[in-house]
């Protein structure tokens, strides 16, 4: 049987294990073009999101190109980082691909509100994507104007 | 019949020298002036790279001046088209918006609207595209891009002061 202390000292080193290793895996290699990647999404996002508010459906598919350009920027800022890690990712932002492309499509029928689910949706799957980095990186959808960027109008 | 006199002028020698000098010092100020046309400004600024902003978002320059100013689209992954567009003050919110309701078709020309000071031409990514202006009087004034969607957080301030 084991002494009390060992087992307490046992599972503070397991609790500290799982809490240390998850932290790690999200800290990616490259932070600043993580930060850039998600940011530019973001981005696109707050372009479609406008579009949409301005009935601007036919510039929807547009945009819906411009995010799978933008994915380009995260892909090539985990480029380096574990495999696992990598999964992850490319899983994620498959995620917000289909989503991004289901807004495209639900565009076509000018209809606001299958457009707005669709983007609601896009809205989720991002999120997702941020989850999986630290929350310094993160550029959640809705968010639209860069943290650094101060405008004056 | 009364004759009113003109009253005496008295001329003194401190008054002659005072004209001997002033009047030649006019004339050099006079020919300095049409030698010296207005001050040649040079102005640099980009795309944040593929994000939707101005770097720098703050530029500054002479009221007057013959302003040459460049735009470069420094993004790598977005194929979007930017363009820099100076308007009269508080007037670039209803300039964006006029940019985002125009229909495909029927493209918005900056150019074209008078509450546009100075305009490039659309620049797609890796390019540069430039503008010359006068720059006109003091004050800030709001510039943005005009691409549909982007004038809303692509925007920034050109403070002109005084000459």
């Amino acid at each position: 049987m084991l002494r009390p202390v060992t087992s307490i000292r046992r599972l503070a080193g397991a609790l500290a294990f799982c809490l240390i290793v998850p932290a790690l895996a999200a800290e990616p290699q490259s932070p600043d073009m993580v930060k850039n990647g998600l940011h530019i999404l973001a981005g696109i996002y707050g372009d479609m999101d406008r579009k949409l508010t301005a009935g601007q459906y036919d510039r929807l598919p547009h945009e819906n190109q411009e995010f799978e350009e933008g994915s380009g920027a995260l892909r090539d800022a985990v480029a380096h980082d574990p495999a696992a890690f990598k999964d992850k990712v490319e899983a994620a932002l498959k995620e917000s691909l289909a989503a991004a492309q289901k807004v495209a499509d639900e565009s076509k029928s000018h209809d606001k509100s299958k457009v707005s689910a669709a983007l609601a949706s896009l809205a989720s799957s991002m999120k997702a994507l941020n989850a999986l980095f630290p929350p310094a990186l993160r550029a959640e959808p809705g968010t639209v104007d860069p943290p650094w960027v101060k405008h004056q109008k | 019949m009364r004759i009113r006199h003109a009253p005496a002028v008295t001329v003194t020698r401190r008054g002659v020298l005072v004209v001997a000098v002033t009047l030649p010092l006019g004339g050099l100020f006079q020919a300095a002036l049409a030698a010296n046309p207005a001050k040649h400004v040079d102005l640099d600024i980009s795309s944040d790279g593929d994000l939707l902003a101005f770097r720098p978002d703050h530029l500054s320059c002479p009221a007057g001046a013959s302003v040459h100013l460049t735009f470069y689209h420094t993004g790598k992954y977005v194929s979007q088209d930017h363009d820099w567009v100076l308007t009269r003050p508080g007037a670039a919110e209803a300039v964006a918006q006029a940019a985002l309701e125009a229909s495909e078709k029927s493209r918005w020309v900056p150019g074209k609207d008078p509450r546009v000071l100075a305009a490039t031409p659309p620049c797609a990514k890796g390019q540069q595209v430039s503008v010359d202006f006068t720059a006109p009087a003091p004050g800030d004034y709001p510039f943005l891009c005009t691409t549909p969607g982007h004038g809303a957080v692509m925007h920034g301030v050109l403070h002109v002061t005084p000459g």
